[in-house]
């Protein structure tokens, strides 16, 4: 029997996760366009989610269940007596559920965000987050691939012999790739290149904090050239925990299931 | 609120990039207007910076400059004040540009150095140029002085007495650099607010903030601060409009004001503001495409509280990622407690 649900309405992905006591029982995860155009809808003004059309739980666990919301799109469920909590706090609770550490740094690379946080004894002590450009998220890697025309896995696998390249705006970042290409560097060097410009824009963020154990989450943990490219960057072995994109949602879970 | 300015047939207003000795203005006569604060105050503040960027001015400099500028041209002010140091150079173009226009733009310079005898020649400049005496701008310091020991009280209230909300401790503070274009006027509304805030029960937000750097961009930040129990209880530049160091010499009240000096001046009375306010966290606001941003290096290293770096461009709401930028640190300084 599910008795919470954690859900992070990201800015690329909706990911759900639901737990019985503190055990992960099913991971869900949704595009956010498309999930936004088939449950969302306007009411009173105010894009709000029809969670009951979503058919994720029977009617008895939606009476019982409880429920936690973050991300982007936090303030539009529609479901009484969901909470809404910030984000970092989401991240946090999940990190330290699935690494078991109560001290570590945690690195967080979602779709549109970048977000860096330390954790000691438990207790979140600073955060520091990306600000207006994107240029060091999955959004990012998304445009590169598609430039190069490859999949996000083929651009994933190379990290060796990078192409330099400027981190300094993901729009400009595209022509100056564009004019790499037409220098006639191999795909390989390119696709590093693009996997090299990630690291130049968090080093700034990661360096203010120690890397005893650095946590990465969010979809791009899942990329193997940028787990490498870190390694060498900041001399830590990133520990990615199993579900690195669910991080928030079952952070959220879990504190559903502690409230 | 501050009210929308019209356009002034009558010559006698002076505008102003940042704030100057306003007891000069004062003693002269003229009608002094705080161009930064007409700008935001604007019913469409956007319209002003993409009517800048119709004429030629680059997307990647500096919001308050274009708006700046095209609030000169809307009410045809014909003379403006351009801070040329202790500001920022974006200001000698600005200036350039409005003069080439027929603006008669007067320089006033604060000496990086602080040095007095410098200081002094600046004011004595201003003074000469506006046509009035030292006797004159002393009478008007004493006049002026008199309304801004209401704002220090407002002040007092905010961080002492718990009963004056960011937003406002902002605004009465943020008009001093002007005294809203009619001081008689803004005297009233003062006085009214210090009555009624006297009145008010105390504030309750769990969390006390200290907002550094120039006034934010954004027309909703104190609201959505106090919405998440956080309330600004000391806003560095906007009390430092209002001349908090009491001092007889116009010359040492220009040395002791902060904002057009280095960084380490600033942090003086930043960090004592902090530890006498009993400040959680600090918020550095520095705007898209400022110098102030290389500043907020030494900000980080010298502050004994958590800060963060909230950059902002364009005036308007809070946008979504700053809104979860701000939460994350609240609940940062949340989980401290």
């Amino acid at each position: 029997m599910i008795s919470a649900v954690g859900i992070d309405l990201g800015s690329r992905q909706v990911k759900i996760a639901a737990l019985q006591g503190t055990d992960l029982l099913w991971r869900r995860k949704f595009d956010t366009i498309p999930f936004y155009k088939k449950f969302g809808g306007l009411r009173d003004g105010q894009l709000t989610i029809d969670f009951a059309a979503m058919e994720l739980l029977t009617p008895e666990e939606m009476a019982s269940v409880a429920m936690v919301v973050t991300g982007y799109g936090r303030n539009t469920i529609d479901l009484t007596g969901a909470l809404v909590i910030p984000e970092i706090q989401a991240h946090v609770a999940g990190a330290r559920h699935q690494t078991g550490l109560s001290t570590f740094t945690l690195l967080d690379l979602g779709g549109q965000d970048s977000k860096v946080a330390r954790v000691e004894d438990g207790r979140l002590m600073d955060f520091v987050m990306n600000d207006k450009c994107a240029a060091s998220s999955g959004r990012y890697l998304e445009n590169m691939a598609k430039v190069l025309d490859v999949s996000l896995e083929e651009l994933s696998r190379h990290h060796q012999n990078p192409v330099p390249l400027d981190a300094t705006c993901g729009i400009f970042g595209e022509s100056e790739l564009i004019g790499r290409i037409l220098e006639g560097h191999s795909l390989p060097r390119l696709c590093a290149g693009v996997n090299r410009t990630l690291i130049k824009r968090v080093a700034p963020m990661l360096h203010r904090f120690p890397v005893d154990h650095l946590v990465l989450t969010g979809g791009v943990a899942r990329s193997p050239a940028f787990r490498e490219l870190l390694r060498v960057a900041t001399g830590a072995e990133p520990l990615v925990p199993d579900h690195p994109q669910h991080n928030g949602a079952i952070g959220c879970a879990l504190l559903a299931a502690a409230r | 609120m501050t009210p929308f300015i019209p356009p002034d047939p009558s010559g006698n207003m002076v505008g102003f990039t940042t704030t100057i000795p306003l007891e000069i203005l004062v003693a002269a006569g003229r009608r002094p207007v705080d161009l930064n604060n007409v700008f935001i105050n604007h019913p469409d503040p956007s319209s002003l910076i993409e009517e800048a960027e119709l004429e030629g001015f680059p997307r990647n400099i500096c919001g308050w400059i274009k708006g700046l500028y095209s609030v000169v041209r809307h009410h045809g002010i014909g003379e403006v004040i351009a801070v040329t140091e202790g500001d920022c150079s974006n200001t000698h173009g600005l200036m350039e540009v409005l003069s080439l226009q027929g603006v008669k733009t007067v320089p006033f310079a604060y000496p990086y150095g602080r040095n007095a005898a410098t200081l002094a020649l600046e004011i004595e400049t201003l003074t000469r140029h506006f046509a009035t005496s030292p006797a004159a701008v002393r009478e008007a310091k004493t006049e002026l002085d008199r309304l801004r020991r209401k704002i220090h009280e407002i002040d007092r209230l905010t961080w002492e007495e718990n009963l004056v909300s960011g937003g406002e401790n902002h605004y009465f503070q943020v008009c001093t650099s002007d005294m809203n274009s009619d001081a008689a006027a803004f005297e009233k509304e003062v006085d009214e607010f210090l009555a009624a805030a006297r009145q008010g029960p105390p504030r309750r937000e769990p969390l006390r903030l200290a907002y550094i750097g120039v006034p934010p961009i954004f027309s909703d930040f104190y609201p959505t601060l106090e919405k998440m129990g956080a309330r600004v209880v000391f806003n560095e530049t906007q009390r430092q409009f209002s001349m908090p160091f009491a001092t007889d010499s116009l010359v040492e009240q220009y040395r002791r004001y902060t904002y057009p000096y280095d960084i380490f001046t600033r942090l003086e009375d930043i960090e004592r503001e902090i530890a006498r306010r009993k400040v959680d966290g600090v918020i550095h606001y520095v705007q898209a495409f400022c110098f102030r941003q290389i500043e907020d290096m030494v900000v980080r290293r010298r502050l004994p509280v958590p800060v963060m770096t909230l950059e902002g461009d364009r005036p308007g709401a809070i946008d979504a990622r700053t809104r979860i930028r701000l939460e994350g640190f609240v609940e940062m300084l949340r989980s401290r407690q």
